[in-house]
């Protein structure tokens, strides 16, 4: 079986140490590098094309966000994690937006740093369950206090169906092969989710499939 | 004087003059004071004498006038009755007239008395030549009254023949000497004028002279009065624009250090939050997940050891929450990590979480590329604007706008509060955030009043930052 290749990139050793201890306990994961920085992280990931990068946002000389979005604009194939200790929407949006597929909380790496690890060496998103819980709190709130409704209650059935899949990181095309409509129609109701929901781009989507709870 | 009362006991204020100026000022004063009081009284004196001294001129010359006429006027009253008295006396002494309308003597002795008091009624003169010419005159008349006392001793056989010598050899020759004495007396009168009125030229002269010296000493007064003034005015105006610009030296002297105290502080803050965060965060993180491999290790039948194990993660879990929420505070790394418009997101949000009241941030073309110290000020301006309508005003709404326009960006936070009254309470809070946004050249607006909320304003301009590229060439 062949084995996940991991990158960690954190300026700090101590942690790195932590990680790569809980990444190498697992049978099926190999710890291929580490980096100092976001620079390093960069610069290690063009040269050894890891599977998986598990990055720390906070980082000196380049940030986790830039080093993400230098990696992911050159190499989309490399799936990223991004390690924080915010759960704080703008932080989620950001690491989005920069291509990270998993967001995880520094507090909880240890319980799910494997399971975020798997989740998006196959494809998926994973985020930990503490941000979607601030994101809907915050969500939820807002709502009550403005008084306006929740835009979720405006999709259909369909469009909510099709929102988790686009969420989780779907094609347009696999979308409509799995609930066997033609790509137009597919295409038509994501315009209508987006617009429903008032979002601009995949990284709104995704930040509002987490807070819903649709995608972890 | 009240000013003087007022100047001797100073404010109570820091503001409190040199004692030593203060009295050194005063001194001056006194000196002006005086100084304008005597021009004053020397213009006042001057002007007095000067109508004074008209006026007696012109009182003389009245007399001088009145005593010319009165003198002529006696003249010709002398002159008249010794006319008269010839005239009676030559028909008294020919008896010529045959109705007996003849002069008795008594009638010739009225008319020298008339004579007589016609000479005395010429006005007393100091002049000796008049005196003199009046002794003769009266002289004259005593001889006549002689005379006539004489001619009534006369016969009345031989009173025809001597009437007529008497005629030819006295009364003629009397008449001529009086009248020849009266033409000197009218002479000496005009000469007396003209003496008169040269005396008064004289005078007057002299009190124009006197008042020509006077008019100079005043001008001269004037001059020098207007000098030393002059002089006070140009070195109180030195010494006032030296003080402005000390003023103003110590006024950016102090603006420098206040935004020097708000760099280092901005500065200790981040260093301070990244030691916390790098040091003592990243130490807690490891030492947390080492307790999960622990709990790994330990069995899980062991429910002491699990116990314990459960509680020093909850404890290492506080110390990490509390110390990301000291560094937070201290130094938010959204700025660092994000950029300006999700640190003030993520700043709108964490109010909203903490407090009643919802923020929205709103943002129009706000570049990625402010200088550090730009967002840092927003970022505080914002933080304070929000947490003073948080915690004092109970606002329900808040709204952070920040836009960026051609050289500048504008920052506004509204808030429906119950609002102040910006003129009475300014706090530590405001001038932090004037002193930041004046610092980097840009100004503040506080709009607020009871019940109507506030909206704080600032405009601060945006040195373009060099482009990465240069700065990389």
């Amino acid at each position: 079986m062949k084995k996940i290749r991991v990158l960690l990139a954190d300026d700090h050793k101590l942690i790195r140490g932590g990680l790569r201890l809980l990444v190498e306990q697992q049978p099926d994961l190999i710890v291929i590098g580490e980096a100092n920085d976001g620079r390093e992280a960069v610069s290690q990931a063009k040269s050894l094309k890891p599977d998986v990068v598990v990055m720390d946002i906070g980082m000196p000389n380049l940030n986790g966000i830039e080093a993400a979005l230098q990696i992911t604009q050159t190499h989309p194939e490399i799936s990223i994690v991004m390690l924080s200790m915010h759960s704080d929407e703008s932080y989620v949006l950001r690491a989005l937006k920069s291509g990270a597929k998993g967001y995880l909380l520094k507090d909880s790496a240890e319980s799910d740093l494997i399971k975020a690890v798997h989740a998006v060496a196959d494809g998926k998103s994973f985020f930990s369950p503490a941000v979607s819980k601030v994101l809907l709190d915050d969500y939820v709130r807002k709502l009550k206090r403005s008084g306006a409704e929740d835009t979720y209650d405006l999709l259909t059935p369909r469009e909510r169906e099709i929102l988790q899949l686009v969420a989780e990181g779907k094609s347009n095309k696999d979308v409509a092969n799995l609930l066997n409509l033609s790509v137009y129609t597919v295409e038509t109701h994501r315009s209508n989710i987006m617009e429903k929901l008032n979002l601009r781009g995949i990284p709104e989507l995704i930040l509002f499939a987490v807070r819903k709870g649709i995608i972890s | 004087m009240p000013a003087v009362t007022k100047e001797s006991s100073p404010p109570l204020s820091d503001s409190a003059p040199d004692p030593q100026f203060t009295q050194r000022a005063r001194k001056l004063r006194g000196l002006l004071l005086v100084s304008f009081g005597c021009l004053l009284a020397l213009l006042i004196g001057a002007g007095l004498d000067a109508l004074r001294s008209l006026r007696e001129l012109d009182g003389v010359e009245h007399d001088v006038a009145s005593g010319f006429a009165a003198r002529n006027q006696a003249l010709s009253t002398i002159i008249v009755s010794v006319h008269l008295y010839d005239d009676q006396m030559r028909r008294y002494l020919l008896q010529d007239e045959p109705s007996g309308k003849n002069p008795t003597a008594e009638d010739i002795a009225r008319k020298i008395a008339e004579v007589r008091s016609a000479l005395h009624s010429f006005p007393a003169a100091d002049d000796s030549a008049v005196q003199t010419l009046l002794e003769r005159m009266r002289q004259q008349i005593l001889d006549q009254e002689n005379s006539f006392a004489d001619v009534q001793t006369w016969e009345p056989q031989s009173r025809r023949k001597r009437a007529h010598d008497f005629i030819g050899d006295t009364l003629v020759p009397w008449r001529a000497q009086v009248l020849e004495i009266s033409q000197q007396l009218s002479t000496a009168n005009s000469k007396m004028l003209s003496e008169q009125n040269r005396l008064l030229a004289a005078r007057f002269q002299s009190l124009e002279f006197r008042l020509g010296w006077l008019i100079v000493l005043a001008l001269l007064a004037g001059v020098l009065i207007s000098v030393v003034c002059g002089w006070y005015i140009l070195r109180l105006e030195r010494q006032g624009r030296l003080r402005y610009q000390a003023l103003a030296r110590s006024r950016v002297e102090l603006e420098g250090l206040s935004a020097r105290l708000v760099a280092v502080q901005e500065q200790e803050r981040r260093s301070i939050s990244r030691e916390l965060h790098d040091e003592v965060g990243q130490s807690l993180g490891a030492l947390l997940v080492e307790i999960g491999q622990l709990g790994k290790l330990v069995p899980g039948d062991d429910r002491v050891a699990q116990a314990q194990l459960t509680h020093i993660k909850s404890v290492a879990e506080n110390a990490v929450k509390s110390v990301r929420d000291i560094a937070l505070l201290l130094r938010p790394p959204m700025l660092d990590d994000l950029g300006l418009v999700p640190a003030l997101e993520w700043q709108a949000r964490e109010i909203s979480r903490r407090s009643d009241m919802e923020v929205e941030v709103h943002s129009e073309r706000v570049s990625e590329d402010l200088s550090d110290e730009l967002k840092v000020c927003i970022y505080r301006l914002v933080q304070e604007a929000l947490n003073n309508a948080a915690s004092h005003s109970s606002a329900k709404n808040a709204k952070v706008t920040v836009a960026q326009r051609a050289g500048s960006i504008h920052v506004e936070i509204t808030d429906n509060g119950s609002g102040f009254d910006p003129g009475h309470s300014r706090g530590m809070g405001i001038l932090g955030m004037e002193e930041r946004v004046r610092y980097l050249g840009g100004r503040l607006a506080i709009a607020s009043a009871p019940g109507k909320g506030a909206t704080v304003t600032a405009e601060i301009p945006v040195q373009p930052l060099p482009s990465p590229v240069e700065s990389r060439s």
